[in-house]
Formats: C-alpha cells, structure tokens, sequence
C-alpha cells in the first residue's frame, strides 16, 4: 500500500512497487488528464508535479512517491482557472490537446523556476514536450502572457 | 463542488446514473472526490461540457440539428476531432445560416449509425465536404423557425427576419426557444428540398470568418478531455499485443506462458484467428491491469514463421520502383496528353532528375488504441477513429457478425494525421473480447508497439522529365511516381480512374497533376507492391502532395537554373491559367492565376532576390495547390535557411506561407492548422523519417526518431488571401511546400542540390565536397 | 552506509605461532541481565540517539532485501566477492541480540572489533573507526540501543567458505592494519574542527567509503579520502582530488550533509542518500556544520574557491547547449534534450534548486561513468536527493547504448575531460548490478 497526497488528498494505492505513477493515476485514481505518450520520459505526455516540480510519471515507480505531494492537471486549480490554464485558452493553444496537459505543467513548473522566460528559457524547459501538432509557436506565446498575468497578480496583492 | 466535480456529475445524471467511483481507494474522506470521467457507453461527447442538457421535446428539422425549447441548438458532428476543432467550424456554418445565437450553440461528436451516411476525416475535406450541406441544414432550420415565429408575432414571414436565436418583426421578437416550446415545429426536409432552399449572400454572413473560441479547447486545459485511451467500463480488462515479425505472412508456431505466468496480474494470452486479415499473427496478452499486460507481453515467449517480406530494407522497395519507373507499362495514368510521346521522341533535349522521400511515422501522440465489447447482443468498439464507414464493416467482417450489429463510439482523438484513417487497431480489440465472450477489453499499443504496427508513409521514389526544343522550350513533361498505396490496400473502391480507364491511388500521386503548362503531359502513379508486402502504406498528413511537389518544385528550379531563367519568373511563365488550367466552378474558380496570385504575393512578402542575406544563408521557394486538383487551397512557400559548411546540418530559420483556400470560415483554426502543417513540413524534411530494416521499421521509439520540437521552430509568417470563393481544405495545405523549399533554399544557400528527403546533415556534406572536386 | 565488504579482510590466512594466539584471544566478558531502562536517563538516551544516528547504526543493522526488517535487528545483506554475509541484531534481545551485553562489551566491540564472546568481528564493522569514539559516547550509545525495543530475529548465516569463516583469520588482519585508540584532539585546530574530525575520522566512519581499500581490504594511509567504489557506485573523493568545477566549500558541504543537496553540486544518490536524510538531519546542527568545517579544509576549499565563478559561468554557458537556439541535428543533443533536458536544464547566474546542474555535477567528472549510470537507472525516490522530488527511473526507458549515447554526449559538451571509454559495455555492468527493474514501464 503507497500513500502519498494526490492534488492535497490524502490517498493510498495497493499496486505493486514497480507501477509506473503513470497507470496508477491513471487508472486505480481515475486521473485520466495525464497521457501516455512515449513511456519512455521523452514527449512529455504524462508530466505531473511531484513535490512541485515536473516529472515524468510513465518512468517514476510508485513506490519512489511514498509520501510526495502530486499535482496532476485535475489538481492544478479547482476551477481550472489558473494562470497558465487561462492563458492556454486565450491564445487557443491546443489542436488535439493530447500533449496539452503535459504542456501546462511542464509550463507552471518553467514560470516558478523562470517568472519571466526569456524564448531560450521557455525552449531550454519546454524541449522535452513534444506536440505532434506542433502548437509551439502558441505554447511561447501563452508561456509569456501567462508569465506577465502571473506577474500582475503578484504586484497587485 | 469543483469544476471536475461538477462535470462528472453531469454526465452522470446525463447518463441516468449516480455518480461513480471507481476503483479509489482514499484515506480520511469518503465523499466523492474523484470520478471515473471515461464516457458512459450511452452518452455521446458534447462540448463545451458545461452546456445545459439538452431539453425535452426539441426539434430537429434535419439530422444535423436540433434546437430545444430552452433555445439550445445542438448541432451533430460526424467528424473526428483530432486538433482541427472542426465541431466548432461546422456548428459555425449551420448556426450563421440558421442565425443562431452561437451562445447557445453547442455540438455533439455522434456514434455511428447508418444515417449519417460516409463518416470519414482527412484530406481537408471536412469543412468543404460539409459546407454546402450545412448551410442547407441551417437554413431549413431557419425557414421553419421564421414560419412559426411569424405566426406567433401575428405577421407573415415576408415581414420576420431572423437574427441572433430570435425572430423579429419591427420591434417584436420570440425567441428559437419559445417559438419551439409554444409552437413545436415538426416539419423536416428531405434532402432534395434542402437543396432548393434559398441560402444566405456572403454579405449577410455573422460568424463564418470571424473570430471563435473552439469549443473543445476548455476541455483540454484541464484534464476533462475523454480520448479513445481513457475510455473504461466496468469489469474491463486490458491487452497488449505481442506483434509478429512481419505484417502479414507470420504464422504463430508455439507460444509459451511460464515467464508471463510469473507476473502478478496476468490473464491469459490468444493467438487471434482473424477472417479480416488485418491482424494476422497476432497474439493478445490479457491481465488485470496494463503494466502487467506489458511485462507479461515482454516475458511471453511467441515463435513464428515470418512471412515472405522478413529481409525487405528501405533499399528494395526504392530500387522496386526504380524499375518500375524504367518499365514503359504499368501504373496508371492521371494525366495521358496526346502527344507527349512525340514531344519526347522529336526532342533535342531532355532534362531528367529522379527524387525520393523516406518512410516516415505517424508518432500521433496518442498510441493506437481501442476498447471492444458485446453489450445487449451488439459489439461496441470505442475509440477514436477517422474513417468509421469503412473499418466498421472490417470489424464486422472480423467478428462474423452483421454490420448492424456493430457500433463505433466516438472519442476525441490524441492526434490522426491520416494515421486514425486505417482502424486496423480496432480489430483485435473486438477479436480479443470475442474470445473472452464480449467482456470488456481495452487493447493499448506501447509506444514500440504503435511504431512497428505503424501504417506509415511510404518511401517514394519520382522520376520527373521534361522535352525540350532546339530553343529549350518545354514541350512535353513526363511524371512517373512509385510507392505503396494506401487507398489501394485499404480502400481499393475509392480509387480514382486513370486517362486508361485502370484505377490509381489518388493518394499516391496528387500533387503531381499540376497547374503549370508545359507541353502535353503524362502523369504516372506506380503501385510499388514491394511496399504493399511489406507494410500497410498509410495515408499521412497531406499524403501525396507532402511528397509529389518535392519532385516537381526541385525539378522545376533545377531546370530553371539549367536554362538560365530567374525559377520564380519560371514559374509563374508556365501558370498561365489557359487550358485545364482555367480553372472550374464552384471549386477552382480562376485555376492557375490563383496560384500565380499567391506566389506573388510570397515574393513581395519574404524579400527573395532583394533583401542580402548573410553567407551560406538563401531562401528558397515552392509553390503548389494543397491537396488535390479538385480542392485546391492554392499554397506558395519560403524558407530562409542556413547551412553550416562544418558540420552540414540546415537551419531554418524562417517560413513565409500565402494561402488562397477560398473563404476562411475560422481563421484562428486555419491558421492553426497552417502552421502546424507548416511545422510538419520542415520537419519531415529535416528531423524525421524511418527506414524499413528487415521487413519493419528501424525507429521504435523518441531514442532514435527525432521530430520537431520547441527548440527547432522558426519565425513563421503566414498570410491568407481575401476570397469569398468556396472554402477548401486547410489541414495539409501547409506542409506541402515546405520541403522543396528548404532543397530550393540549401541550393542557393551553398549550390548543393539534394534529392533525397529527409536532408541528413551527410547529405548536405557529401554534396560539398563533390562540388569543391567537381 | 557501508556495505563494501573487504574483500581481503576475511581471507588473511594461516598466521601461526603462540603469540599470535595469544594476540588473538580476548575472553568472554560475562552476560548481564538487560539493565531496566529506568536506569538511563532520559537526557542520555536522547544523546545515545544521536550517537547512533552520526554512526549510522541503523543502517547495516536493519534488513532491506526480503521485505524492511525491524530496524536494529540485523540481516543487513553484504554481498561480498566471497558470498554473503549478514549484519548482527544490536537490539537487546537476550538470545538475538545484544541484551546480556554489558557497556563494557560494547565499549570493547568498539575499541577493538571483538565479540562480548571474544569472537574476532569482521571488519565489515568499520572498529577501524569506532575506536576513535569517547567512552561518553559508547556509554550515551549503549543506552540508546538498550532502550530500543528487543526483537526476537536471527539473522541468517554468512556464507563465507572455510577458511574465510575462520575467526580467527581477523585477528591476523588487525595485527597488520589496526591501531586502536581513542580520538585526540589536535591543539593546533578549533573546537569545531576537532569535533569535524573526531565524528568524520570516528563515528561517522566516513572513510569506511571514501577511502581506497587495499587488498587486504584495509583503508590505505597514504591515499585517504581519494574515492573509491562501494556497491556499484562510486563514493567521490573527499580531498582535493575531487574533480567537481565548484569547490566543495563548507557551506555546500553543509547544505549537502545536512539536506540531501549542495545547490552546486547536486543531490545524494545512492548508497550516500541514507547519510543525510537518515541521518545527520536528525543530530544537532552543529556537529553537520563541524563534519562540512573539517572537510572543507581536507579538499582545501579555502585555496581553490577563487575558481569557482568561473566555473560556475562555464557550467552554465555548457548547460544549455543543444537545449536552446538554432536547432540541432545532432541525434545524441536531441535524446538529452528529449530524455533528461526539462529538468535539466540551466540559465545563468546560478542553477535552480531542483535543477540538478549536470555541468557541475559529481557524476560526470569522476573518472568512470558508475554513478551517472547508477542514477539514470534508478532515478531518485522522492525520500531520496533533495527531499520530496523524484526523478524518474530510465531503467526501461534507455537501452545501454542509449545510456552510453547520453554519457558520451554530456561528458563531451558538459566537462573539460578526456572522454569516458566502453561506455555501452559499462552501462551493462551496471544494470547487471541492479537486482530487479525499479519501474515496469514500456519501451
Ligand atoms: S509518456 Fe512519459 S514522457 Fe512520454
Ligand atoms: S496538441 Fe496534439 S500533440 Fe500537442
């Protein structure tokens, strides 16, 4: 039995050690917004938060995630209004969106290290997401207005 | 309640069901907090997920819409999404026709059933297929609602007009929804009176071309989206395949389970008897869970005899076709002008260059899967899928059962690109619940396993030859073209007739009928049945037009530099718009000079042969018309490149696209599109492709196939032309210069001409070299 | 945590005569009762408890293989090149463990390396270093251990062969390379340096990993604290010949020590994970700050630091490389960049915390790939490193040439060193060493 804090619940999972976070999320928690891509920690799919900064779920082994705190798409805000979230959808980044939610948490996880990316610092951070769509002249753009609306936020309270 | 919440609870009371909660195990709360969000098998996918439920008692005056007393119009999408956001392209058409309220518009992804008549997604057909009779639907919805809102309002309909979800006469109005809940309209059109109903000018148009939030995108911003993968059903059981050495032709010898017995989880495996012939050889690893199907799969032990093609490379296939270039028969003709045999024979010159492409992979993001199972005496098959009118019958053929007996539910797709077009991967999935008798399955494909099992695109190989008089003035053009073909292996009834009567792949060749006069013309598509044997040929994001222009672009610049001419006032010489180049109506109003237009416009635009540029960097240019003759969305792209005379790679530094498709009916979209196509242009041309290795595809995973990312993309300047010519498709247009441009560009860039697709950093170096002993 | 078992230590073989029997035999020291536990007090058992944890007690003592045993109860698996053996129960059990000790034996089993029953002790037990330690702190430590609950578990039988099995054979061994003694201070050190000394040469037995074995299995003076290899990993020198570019200074000593990650130096792996995460985050602050003070002057920190900004710049100028700008063609740039660059990844002035800074990293500068290896493979638990982060497992996600693929590209554009050689043939021996995958995932 795993126990760890899933989007500030506390859960526990009786899988066996070596499950991928990414199937158990998946499929024993029902957090279906994180994707299987490559399932080799290459495209960026299956990206959640583990003690808040990005990983790849399809290669980290439950039992490496007793007692972390998890973040996935689901959890990232409760109406799903956070920053980057809002952003996504002003500049219409998602075509088929498979990639997507791995996109936004590679990305929040790029403003807190980067509050105001510079295009080499998205690209440096955001190299490891693949979108077979190609949306990545969008993901710049919505990295940077989301940046700038963090900002304001922060200034203002 | 949350917003997740919230959702969930909707499609639970949409599906008459409590909320469910599967499979969670959770410490110190016991209230709902996580829901299986897969799509109940009853209820369809409607966007945007927080729309009200659809009333009671609405109505339908076509099939494509309804609209509910509570004034909510639901419009039926039968295509797939896969990131073209067509629902909301589409519902803009009835509801601008219908002068709907697009607030209240909301759309539906429909299962199958016979009454939508083809369901197919791909070749930028979508909205051009759709687009007339949407506007029908709309306005026979709109005919009825004036009709009825009159008579509520007291007046005739010569006074009403309808605007923004209302009927209006002067300064009294009723709403759609009113005017459904008092006077319930029930009166529906056959499709012939659709068709005489008037239709809106363009003048009068309110949201086709204007800006819209896609309806689809919320949902995937935060996790809610439902793909073909996250479809579950209770008591369901997952499989994995363990894949033959060959596609077609291995036979299961003996399979042994001691390993896979060993892992905690594992069911059982079958060796699938399949009447399709779509899945032949292949073992199913069933287990309770899917990380224990996938190493239960790695410790099952199969052997096989291979079939016939276990020792074809890439190599064979490309040399297959070299002879089959060089035989004067076989293939068909697309294009057969009278004369072109003594255009060549009386020639003085002839110029003849021979190009090829590698095989390239989808990679669509979300790996092939499916979800089968028999409930109440019919087969469910839930997936995402591109083509359902002709894989449900192979499905049915699959399980021996009537086609009406199969249903095909719909999901959104984590990306098709042709790939969705072929649902081969449906098959075993419906094989594998038979053998379990119809309990749920859900088959999922590793990622190694969707490359092998990949129906990709073919290697090509294109010879193109022009004749020439003693002035070198074109006479005569010849085109020959060799590679797998899809709709020949997948759908042989949809192939096109040639000038000899004999049927060609349309897919395997469009793009080569070109716009240019250049003499009478002979233009060959040649089923390289080597490829046919060896894999299943798929049909790939802008299929043939992402590879015939790269023959025909690079030939017509080589050849302009032969002859001395300047290669963009080459072209625009021979795009003189007479003949078969004039163009039809309604589809091809204006012909060649449409393609002039754009070409012209992209010169202005990208400062070729002005601006000076810095050492070893050139932009090169290709125009072409998108994806077939018949729907040309008239493309003309630049590329800006840079070579490194060091290490040999090529950078592209920036894209310049002008596009004329006809009326744009959502820009965002289109652009979207755009520039994705444009991106999978450079990258096929740079970054990606494969090579068959022994009868299969060497690449199995993002290890060794390397296609673009954030890192590689260039500035990109796209620009659509002003028209409100009929809209044309949008999905491939952009892909399709790209890679002749980039050939174009290395050539003026450092005068290496490279005929092989993708351009290796080898390539580009062996050409230098040649050239500094040349 | 010291699992490296001397290999020569057991095999010192036939040393005759009466002398040395008489050197060799130590007599039983008579069993006890186990002492109430009312009869420490509640302030010495606390200080026992540090003593334990800056020795690491519980880490050789409590079994990890088949399931985590009772912790102090033994059947610590050491695998040695001669067979198995496993670690006492140094809980007060009568029968099992160490209940009819008395301080004495303890204090002796310390000192000298001998049993309460006068068995020579395998030198597995680093008494090499204990006998450094004060009789306050064996007497704060038998406190502690008498205080912990006694488990009933016996340990399973070492599988040394005759004669290795022989005790006797260890009394030869510490004729040739043990000097006993307790710690003296050196006068001309501060208080906080000696007391760096006194825990880092004795309890904390540093040098049990950091220190190359000679083939007696013997720690060799003259090379001390040079690194060397324990379990598949390499344990990196401590001295100056730590090839890092940023200068082990006291505070990244510190920050390392203390929370399981030097911001210029990356997090505990491996068999070091235990060490600060364990361990010296539960003892005072100022012994960690003392241990980080006396190795700061081991590698010279004080000398070499000018460097540091430079090298600092440089490893962040190197850290993005293929990762931003003009696109590569590289195949190798591109599966870094895939792989392992979003967590990698660097811009100047300084490297994140979280983003563990490869350019500056211990890994790539040793001179054998092992511990990039060891890490790729196993990736970090979130318990592991810098707390409550994980990196994932590339067990399944990168074959061997994949592995060597990566290694061979970052020790190229990431260091300033000679390249590494057979890095695919390594990267098998080092998966090899890894008992069973630590992540089903696909490929
Ligand atoms: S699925 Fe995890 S990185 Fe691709
Ligand atoms: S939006 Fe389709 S893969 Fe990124």
């Amino acid at each position: 039995m795993i126990k760890f804090k899933l989007n500030g619940r506390d859960v526990s999972v009786d899988v066996p050690e070596d499950t991928p976070l990414l199937w158990a999320l998946r499929d024993d928690l029902d957090q279906t917004g994180t994707k299987f891509g490559c399932g080799v920690g290459q495209c960026g799919a299956c990206t959640v938060h583990v003690g808040g900064r990005a990983t790849r779920s399809c290669i980290t082994p439950i039992s490496s995630v007793e007692g972390a705190e998890i973040t996935t798409i689901e959890g990232l805000h409760p109406e799903g209004e956070h920053p980057v979230q809002v952003a996504w959808r002003d500049i219409q980044v998602p075509q088929c969106g498979y990639c997507q939610s791995g996109q936004i948490m590679q990305a929040v996880s790029l403003l807190k290290d980067y509050p105001d990316p510079t295009d080499e610092e998205i690209d440096g951070v955001m190299g490891g997401s693949l979108c077979r769509c190609m949306t990545y002249v969008r993901i710049r753009k919505a990295i940077k207005k989301a940046a700038a609306a963090m900002r304001e936020e922060k200034s203002n309270g | 309640m949350g917003k997740l919440e919230r959702i969930a609870a909707r499609q639970d009371r949409a599906a008459g069901r409590g909320p469910t909660r599967r499979g969670v195990l959770l410490t110190g709360l016991g209230s709902a907090f996580m829901f299986g969000f897969a799509r109940d098998a009853s209820a369809a996918q409607t966007y945007p997920q927080n729309a009200s439920l659809p009333g009671n008692g609405a109505f339908e005056p076509t099939v494509w819409c309804s609209i509910a007393p509570d004034g909510v119009v639901n419009v039926n999408i039968i295509r797939a999404e896969m990131g073209q956001h067509i629902g909301t392209a589409l519902a803009r058409i009835i509801a601008d026709e219908m002068e709907a309220d697009w607030d209240k518009v909301r759309i539906t992804y429909v299962d199958t059933d016979p009454k939508w008549g083809l369901m197919v997604t791909g070749g930028s057909w979508s909205v051009w297929m759709t687009w007339d009779v949407f506007r029908q639907a709309g306005a026979a919805a709109r005919t009825v609602l004036v009709e009825e809102g009159a008579k509520l309002l007291g007046t005739s309909p010569a006074n009403c007009i309808a605007r923004s979800g209302r009927v209006i006469a002067g300064n009294r109005s009723v709403s759609f929804g009113d005017i459904v809940s008092h006077a319930r309209p029930t009166r529906s059109f056959s499709p012939d009176e659709m068709a005489k109903l008037p239709l809106k000018p363009h003048s009068e148009r309110r949201l086709i071309g204007k800006e819209v939030k896609a309806l689809d995108i919320p949902s995937k911003t935060d996790g809610t989206a439902i793909y073909g993968i996250d479809a579950k059903l209770e008591g369901m059981v997952y499989a994995r395949p363990k894949l033959p050495p060959t596609r077609y032709g291995s036979k299961v010898v003996s399979v042994d389970d001691t390993e896979a017995k060993k892992i905690k989880g594992y069911i059982r495996y079958i060796v699938l008897e399949d009447p399709s012939e779509t899945v032949p050889g292949w073992v199913a690893v069933l287990a309770s869970t899917y990380p224990a199907a996938i190493r239960a799969t790695d410790a099952l032990k199969v052997t096989w005899t291979p079939g016939k093609t276990a020792n074809v490379s890439e190599k064979d296939i490309i040399e297959h076709g070299r002879k089959q270039i060089a035989e004067k028969t076989g293939g068909s003709c697309v294009f057969n002008d009278d004369g072109v045999d003594e255009a060549f024979s009386s020639a003085k010159h002839v110029f003849e260059r021979t190009y090829t492409c590698a095989s390239v992979l989808h990679y669509q993001l979300e790996p092939m899967n499916a979800l089968a199972r028999l409930q109440d005496g019919k087969w469910e098959i839930h997936c995402g899928n591109q083509w359902q009118s002709l894989f449900l019958p192979v499905i049915a053929k699959a399980l021996q059962v009537k086609e009406t007996d199969v249903v095909m539910r719909s999901y959104l797709l984590g990306g098709g690109f042709g790939r969705r077009l072929n649902g081969d991967y449906a098959v075993p999935a419906a094989l594998i619940s038979k053998a379990i008798d119809g309990k749920p399955v859900k088959l999922i494909l590793t990622r190694s396993d969707d490359m092998q099992f990949d129906s990709f695109r073919s290697p090509s190989i294109q010879t193109v030859r022009v004749a020439m008089d003693d002035q070198k003035a074109l006479k005569g053009w010849q085109h020959h073209a060799s590679a797998g073909w899809p709709t020949g292996v997948m759908a042989a009834a949809f192939m096109e007739k040639g000038a000899d009567g004999k049927p060609y792949d349309q897919f395997a060749i469009a793009g080569a009928d070109h716009w240019y006069d250049v003499g009478p013309m002979r233009v060959r598509a040649l089923d390289n049945d080597l490829a046919d044997a060896t894999f299943r040929p798929g049909w790939l994001r802008s299929v043939s037009s992402g590879w015939t222009p790269w023959a025909h672009e690079a030939f017509l610049d080589e050849l302009a530099h032969e002859l001395g001419h300047e290669p963009v006032e080459f072209r625009l010489s021979l795009l003189t718009a007479k003949g078969r180049n004039a163009g039809t109506a309604p589809d091809s109003v204006g012909g060649a000079a449409r393609q002039a237009n754009v070409l012209k416009r992209l010169v202005e635009k990208c400062g070729y042969g002005k601006t000076q540029l810095p050492k070893d960097t050139a932009i090169g240019i290709a125009t072409t018309f998108g994806q077939e003759r018949a729907m040309p969305t008239w493309t003309a792209g630049a590329v800006q490149v840079h070579v490194d005379r060091k290490t040999g790679a090529v950078t592209c530094q920036k894209i310049w696209l002008v596009l004329d498709a006809g009326t744009i009916v959502d820009p965002d979209g289109a652009m979207a599109q755009t520039e994705g196509g444009a991106l999978w242009g450079l990258s096929m041309a740079l970054f990606e492709n494969t090579e068959i290795e022994n009868g299969n595809v060497r690449d199995r995973n993002l290890n060794t196939y390397t296609p673009l990312r954030i890192t590689d993309i260039p500035e990109m300047d796209i620009e659509f032309v002003a028209s409100t010519e009929k809209p044309m498709g949008l999905g491939e247009p952009g892909v399709t210069t790209i890679g002749a441009a980039i050939a174009n560009g290395v050539f003026n860039a450092v005068g290496v001409r490279l005929r092989h697709q993708p351009i290796r950093p080898a390539d580009v170096l062996k050409g230098l070299s040649e050239k500094k002993s040349a | 945590m010291i699992k490296r078992l001397l290999a020569g230590a057991v095999g010192v073989g036939a040393l005759g005569g009466l002398g040395f029997l008489y050197y060799a035999w130590y007599p039983q020291i008579a069993p006890i009762e186990r002492p109430a536990a009312s009869s420490f007090s509640a302030e010495q058992i606390d200080r026992g408890r540090i003593v334990a944890a800056e020795g690491y007690c519980a880490e050789c003592h409590t079994r990890t293989d088949n399931g985590t045993g009772p912790e102090l109860a033994g059947d610590y698996k050491m695998e040695t090149p001669f067979g198995a053996i496993y670690s006492s129960n140094i809980t007060p059990d009568p029968e099992l463990g160490i209940g009819k000790w008395s301080e004495e034996a303890l204090r002796r089993s310390l000192h000298y390396g001998v049993s309460r029953k006068g068995e020579h002790l395998i030198p597995a037990f680093p008494y090499d270093h204990f006998t450094k330690m004060t009789d306050q702190d064996i007497s704060d430590l038998y406190a502690f251990l008498m205080t912990r609950p006694a488990v009933h578990m016996s340990r399973r039988p070492n599988e040394l062969p005759f004669p290795l099995s022989l005790r006797i054979g260890q009394a030869a061994w510490k004729l040739m390379f043990f000097t006993p003694g307790v710690y003296k201070p050196d006068p001309s050190h501060d208080a906080l340096w000696n007391r760096g000394a006194y825990l880092a040469e004795g309890n904390a037995h540093c040098g049990a990993c950091h220190t190359p074995r000679n083939l007696m299995g013997a720690e060799k003076k003259g090379s001390m604290y040079d690194g060397a290899v324990v379990d598949a990993w390499i344990a990196p020198p401590l001295n100056d010949k730590n090839p890092t570019p940023t200068t082990w200074t006291e505070d990244e000593l510190y920050q390392y020590l203390r929370f399981g990650v030097a911001p210029l130096h990356g997090p505990a792996g491996g068999p070091m994970s235990p060490i600060p995460h364990r361990f010296l985050s539960q003892v005072p602050e100022y012994d960690v700050h003392a241990i980080a003070h006396y190795y700061a002057e081991v590698d010279h920190a004080a000398e070499r630091q000018g460097h540091d900004k430079a090298a600092l710049a440089r490893a962040m100028e190197q850290s993005k490389i293929d990762l931003v700008g003009p696109n590569t063609l590289d195949p190798d740039a591109r599966l870094y960049q895939g792989a392992c660059g979003a967590c990698h990844y660097n811009a100047a002035p300084m490297p994140v915390l979280g983003r563990p800074d490869l350019a500056l990293n211990n890994a790539l500068w040793l001179d054998e790939p092992t511990n990039l290896y060891q890490v790729m493979l196993h990736g970090l638990t979130a318990e592991e490193g810098q707390s409550g982060v994980a990196m994932p497992s590339f067990y399944n996600a990168l074959s061997d040439a994949d592995m060597a693929r990566i290694a061979a590209y970052l020790r190229r554009t990431r260091t300033t060193l000679p390249p590494w050689t057979d890095l695919e043939k390594k990267a098998a021996e080092i998966r090899k060493t890894v008992k069973t995958p630590p992540v089903n995932s696909s490929h």
